[in-house]
Protein backbone atom coordinates (compact mmCIF):
# COMPACT_ATOMS: atom_id res chain seq x y z
CA UNK A 1 0.00 0.00 0.00
CA UNK A 2 1.60 3.31 -0.70
CA UNK A 3 1.83 5.47 1.81
CA UNK A 4 -0.16 8.42 1.94
CA UNK A 5 0.75 11.82 2.50
CA UNK A 6 -1.10 13.52 5.41
CA UNK A 7 -3.06 16.24 4.19
CA UNK A 8 -1.91 19.91 4.69
CA UNK A 9 -4.44 21.28 7.37
CA UNK A 10 -4.64 18.17 9.58
CA UNK A 11 -6.93 15.58 10.03
CA UNK A 12 -9.41 17.08 12.80
CA UNK A 13 -9.96 19.88 9.80
CA UNK A 14 -10.46 17.55 6.92
CA UNK A 15 -12.66 15.27 8.69
CA UNK A 16 -14.98 18.06 9.67
CA UNK A 17 -14.97 19.40 6.14
CA UNK A 18 -16.44 16.42 4.70
CA UNK A 19 -20.12 16.52 3.65
CA UNK A 20 -22.32 14.41 6.61
CA UNK A 21 -25.05 12.41 5.68
CA UNK A 22 -27.10 10.58 7.91
CA UNK A 23 -25.03 7.66 7.72
CA UNK A 24 -21.68 9.57 8.84
CA UNK A 25 -23.38 10.85 12.11
CA UNK A 26 -24.32 7.08 12.40
CA UNK A 27 -20.54 5.93 12.04
CA UNK A 28 -19.80 8.69 14.23
CA UNK A 29 -22.18 8.22 17.36
CA UNK A 30 -21.52 4.55 17.02
CA UNK A 31 -17.57 5.19 17.85
CA UNK A 32 -18.76 7.85 20.59
CA UNK A 33 -20.88 5.59 21.95
CA UNK A 34 -18.77 2.55 21.73
CA UNK A 35 -15.52 4.36 23.80
CA UNK A 36 -18.08 5.25 25.59
CA UNK A 37 -19.20 1.67 26.71
CA UNK A 38 -16.21 0.48 26.95
CA UNK A 39 -15.26 3.04 29.31
CA UNK A 40 -18.27 1.86 31.50
CA UNK A 41 -17.21 -1.85 31.47
CA UNK A 42 -13.87 -0.84 33.14
CA UNK A 43 -15.83 1.52 35.95
CA UNK A 44 -18.03 -1.36 36.20
CA UNK A 45 -15.74 -3.61 37.06
CA UNK A 46 -13.90 -1.84 39.47
CA UNK A 47 -16.93 -1.34 41.36
CA UNK A 48 -17.89 -4.62 42.20
CA UNK A 49 -14.62 -5.59 43.29
CA UNK A 50 -16.21 -4.37 46.38
CA UNK A 51 -17.92 -7.58 46.40
CA UNK A 52 -15.01 -9.09 47.75
CA UNK A 53 -14.73 -6.34 50.38
CA UNK A 54 -17.42 -7.94 52.43
CA UNK A 55 -21.30 -6.99 52.98
CA UNK A 56 -21.22 -3.65 54.47
CA UNK A 57 -18.44 -2.50 51.84
CA UNK A 58 -20.70 -3.38 49.04
CA UNK A 59 -24.19 -2.16 50.80
CA UNK A 60 -22.55 1.42 51.43
CA UNK A 61 -21.28 1.06 47.54
CA UNK A 62 -24.53 0.70 46.49
CA UNK A 63 -26.54 2.96 48.32
CA UNK A 64 -24.36 5.68 46.73
CA UNK A 65 -25.29 4.07 43.39
CA UNK A 66 -29.33 4.29 43.81
CA UNK A 67 -29.01 8.06 44.85
CA UNK A 68 -31.49 9.40 42.00
CA UNK A 69 -28.11 11.56 40.49
CA UNK A 70 -26.43 7.86 39.65
CA UNK A 71 -30.00 6.05 38.56
CA UNK A 72 -30.48 9.07 35.94
CA UNK A 73 -26.70 8.73 34.78
CA UNK A 74 -27.52 4.75 34.60
CA UNK A 75 -30.47 5.44 32.26
CA UNK A 76 -28.57 7.79 30.05
CA UNK A 77 -26.31 5.15 29.77
CA UNK A 78 -29.03 2.90 28.41
CA UNK A 79 -29.01 5.47 25.51
CA UNK A 80 -25.61 4.59 24.22
CA UNK A 81 -26.22 0.61 25.04
CA UNK A 82 -29.47 1.12 22.82
CA UNK A 83 -28.16 2.99 20.27
CA UNK A 84 -24.69 1.05 19.64
CA UNK A 85 -26.86 -2.01 19.90
CA UNK A 86 -29.16 -1.70 17.27
CA UNK A 87 -27.24 -0.06 14.79
CA UNK A 88 -24.48 -2.80 15.14
CA UNK A 89 -27.62 -4.87 14.28
CA UNK A 90 -27.81 -2.61 10.92
CA UNK A 91 -24.13 -2.68 10.34
CA UNK A 92 -24.04 -6.34 10.24
CA UNK A 93 -27.04 -6.15 7.91
CA UNK A 94 -25.13 -4.05 5.77
CA UNK A 95 -22.31 -6.15 5.78
CA UNK A 96 -23.91 -9.94 5.33
CA UNK A 97 -27.54 -8.88 4.32
CA UNK A 98 -27.02 -6.70 1.56
CA UNK A 99 -28.36 -4.01 3.91
CA UNK A 100 -26.67 -0.74 1.71
CA UNK A 101 -29.77 -0.72 -0.41
CA UNK A 102 -32.23 -0.48 2.73
CA UNK A 103 -29.66 1.30 5.78
CA UNK A 104 -31.38 4.21 5.80
CA UNK A 105 -34.63 3.14 6.06
CA UNK A 106 -33.13 0.50 8.91
CA UNK A 107 -31.47 3.70 10.63
CA UNK A 108 -34.84 5.48 11.15
CA UNK A 109 -36.03 2.19 13.13
CA UNK A 110 -32.49 2.51 14.86
CA UNK A 111 -33.81 6.40 15.75
CA UNK A 112 -37.18 5.16 16.43
CA UNK A 113 -37.33 2.19 18.16
CA UNK A 114 -34.29 3.45 20.42
CA UNK A 115 -36.33 6.63 21.62
CA UNK A 116 -39.01 4.16 22.54
CA UNK A 117 -37.12 1.93 24.20
CA UNK A 118 -35.23 4.41 26.02
CA UNK A 119 -38.55 6.24 27.07
CA UNK A 120 -39.93 2.43 28.26
CA UNK A 121 -36.90 2.23 30.37
CA UNK A 122 -37.16 5.19 31.87
CA UNK A 123 -40.46 4.23 33.18
CA UNK A 124 -39.39 1.13 34.10
CA UNK A 125 -36.71 2.46 36.63
CA UNK A 126 -38.85 5.33 38.15
CA UNK A 127 -41.99 3.47 37.83
CA UNK A 128 -42.04 4.07 41.86
CA UNK A 129 -41.17 8.15 41.69
CA UNK A 130 -43.24 8.63 38.79
CA UNK A 131 -46.12 6.52 40.94
CA UNK A 132 -45.73 8.72 44.21
CA UNK A 133 -45.99 12.31 42.06
CA UNK A 134 -49.37 11.24 40.67
CA UNK A 135 -50.47 10.24 43.79
CA UNK A 136 -49.57 13.16 45.31
CA UNK A 137 -51.36 15.16 43.12
CA UNK A 138 -54.64 13.24 43.51
CA UNK B 1 6.76 -2.68 4.52
CA UNK B 2 5.05 -3.02 7.85
CA UNK B 3 5.36 0.44 8.27
CA UNK B 4 2.60 0.37 10.90
CA UNK B 5 1.92 -1.64 13.83
CA UNK B 6 -1.22 -3.79 13.81
CA UNK B 7 -0.90 -3.12 9.75
CA UNK B 8 0.43 -6.33 9.18
CA UNK B 9 -2.34 -8.54 9.10
CA UNK B 10 -5.60 -7.94 6.81
CA UNK B 11 -7.83 -7.58 10.49
CA UNK B 12 -10.56 -9.97 9.05
CA UNK B 13 -10.49 -12.27 11.34
CA UNK B 14 -10.95 -9.48 14.09
CA UNK B 15 -13.65 -7.83 11.80
CA UNK B 16 -15.98 -11.20 11.73
CA UNK B 17 -15.46 -11.39 15.72
CA UNK B 18 -16.31 -8.16 16.20
CA UNK B 19 -19.83 -8.93 14.41
CA UNK B 20 -20.21 -12.11 16.02
CA UNK B 21 -19.71 -10.89 19.48
CA UNK B 22 -21.08 -7.82 18.82
CA UNK B 23 -24.72 -9.87 17.80
CA UNK B 24 -24.06 -12.03 21.69
CA UNK B 25 -23.53 -8.72 22.99
CA UNK B 26 -27.24 -7.29 21.84
CA UNK B 27 -28.60 -10.06 23.67
CA UNK B 28 -26.49 -10.02 26.72
CA UNK B 29 -26.48 -6.57 27.66
CA UNK B 30 -29.68 -5.52 26.48
CA UNK B 31 -31.20 -8.68 29.14
CA UNK B 32 -28.68 -7.57 31.49
CA UNK B 33 -30.21 -4.12 31.66
CA UNK B 34 -33.66 -5.02 31.91
CA UNK B 35 -32.49 -8.06 34.58
CA UNK B 36 -30.62 -5.82 36.79
CA UNK B 37 -31.06 -2.17 36.30
CA UNK B 38 -34.54 -2.47 34.77
CA UNK B 39 -36.47 -3.47 37.81
CA UNK B 40 -35.27 -1.52 41.15
CA UNK B 41 -36.74 -5.04 43.03
CA UNK B 42 -33.93 -6.65 41.43
CA UNK B 43 -31.65 -7.03 44.50
CA UNK B 44 -28.68 -5.72 44.60
CA UNK B 45 -28.04 -6.00 48.50
CA UNK B 46 -24.74 -8.12 49.35
CA UNK B 47 -26.98 -10.96 50.57
CA UNK B 48 -29.08 -10.85 46.79
CA UNK B 49 -25.86 -11.16 44.83
CA UNK B 50 -24.28 -13.46 46.68
CA UNK B 51 -27.33 -15.95 45.83
CA UNK B 52 -26.71 -15.33 42.20
CA UNK B 53 -22.99 -15.57 42.07
CA UNK B 54 -23.13 -18.92 44.00
CA UNK B 55 -25.51 -20.07 41.40
CA UNK B 56 -23.26 -21.41 38.45
CA UNK B 57 -25.48 -20.35 35.73
CA UNK B 58 -24.85 -16.70 36.72
CA UNK B 59 -21.58 -17.12 37.23
CA UNK B 60 -21.12 -18.57 33.17
CA UNK B 61 -23.18 -15.80 32.46
CA UNK B 62 -20.72 -13.37 34.22
CA UNK B 63 -18.04 -14.96 32.57
CA UNK B 64 -18.91 -14.70 29.19
CA UNK B 65 -20.11 -11.53 29.42
CA UNK B 66 -16.95 -10.39 30.85
CA UNK B 67 -14.45 -12.03 28.36
CA UNK B 68 -16.78 -11.24 24.93
CA UNK B 69 -17.51 -7.52 26.64
CA UNK B 70 -14.13 -6.73 27.33
CA UNK B 71 -12.70 -8.02 23.93
CA UNK B 72 -15.14 -6.58 21.86
CA UNK B 73 -15.11 -3.18 23.26
CA UNK B 74 -10.77 -3.56 23.31
CA UNK B 75 -11.31 -4.70 19.75
CA UNK B 76 -13.95 -1.77 18.65
CA UNK B 77 -11.00 1.01 20.37
CA UNK B 78 -7.97 -0.80 18.80
CA UNK B 79 -10.17 -0.43 15.45
CA UNK B 80 -10.34 3.23 15.49
CA UNK B 81 -7.21 4.11 16.28
CA UNK B 82 -6.40 1.49 12.87
CA UNK B 83 -8.25 4.01 11.10
CA UNK B 84 -5.62 6.88 11.93
CA UNK B 85 -1.88 7.35 10.69
CA UNK B 86 -0.40 6.89 13.73
CA UNK B 87 3.64 7.12 14.32
CA UNK B 88 4.79 3.39 15.00
CA UNK B 89 6.06 4.23 18.84
CA UNK B 90 2.74 6.01 19.27
CA UNK B 91 0.36 3.42 17.82
CA UNK B 92 2.56 0.82 19.97
CA UNK B 93 2.20 2.33 22.94
CA UNK B 94 -1.60 2.50 22.34
CA UNK B 95 -1.60 -1.22 21.39
CA UNK B 96 0.55 -1.95 24.57
CA UNK B 97 -1.88 -0.05 27.07
CA UNK B 98 -5.05 -1.46 25.24
CA UNK B 99 -3.43 -5.38 25.76
CA UNK B 100 -1.68 -5.04 28.91
CA UNK B 101 -5.26 -3.14 30.67
CA UNK B 102 -7.51 -5.29 28.93
CA UNK B 103 -5.68 -8.62 30.67
CA UNK B 104 -5.78 -6.43 33.97
CA UNK B 105 -9.45 -5.67 34.39
CA UNK B 106 -10.39 -9.44 32.91
CA UNK B 107 -8.32 -10.33 35.80
CA UNK B 108 -9.88 -8.28 38.20
CA UNK B 109 -13.60 -8.80 37.34
CA UNK B 110 -12.58 -12.60 36.97
CA UNK B 111 -11.02 -12.81 40.41
CA UNK B 112 -14.23 -10.44 41.47
CA UNK B 113 -16.85 -13.84 39.82
CA UNK B 114 -15.00 -16.58 41.30
CA UNK B 115 -14.43 -15.32 44.97
CA UNK B 116 -17.66 -16.88 45.48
Amino acid sequence: MAYQPKPPEGWLKTNLKYTKQSGSWAWILHRITGLGLTAYIYLHIIALTSLTKGAKAFDDEMKLFTTPVFKVLEWLLFSLVIYHAFNGIRIVLVDWANGARYHKKILTVVYGLGIVLFIGMGFLMFREPITNMFASIR
Amino acid sequence: MYKHTGSRGSGAPGWVLQRITGILLVVVVIGHYFIMHADPASGHTYSAVLERMHHPFWKMFDLTFITVGLWHGLNGTWGIFRDYELKPAVSLTIYGIIILSGIAFWVLGVNTILSF
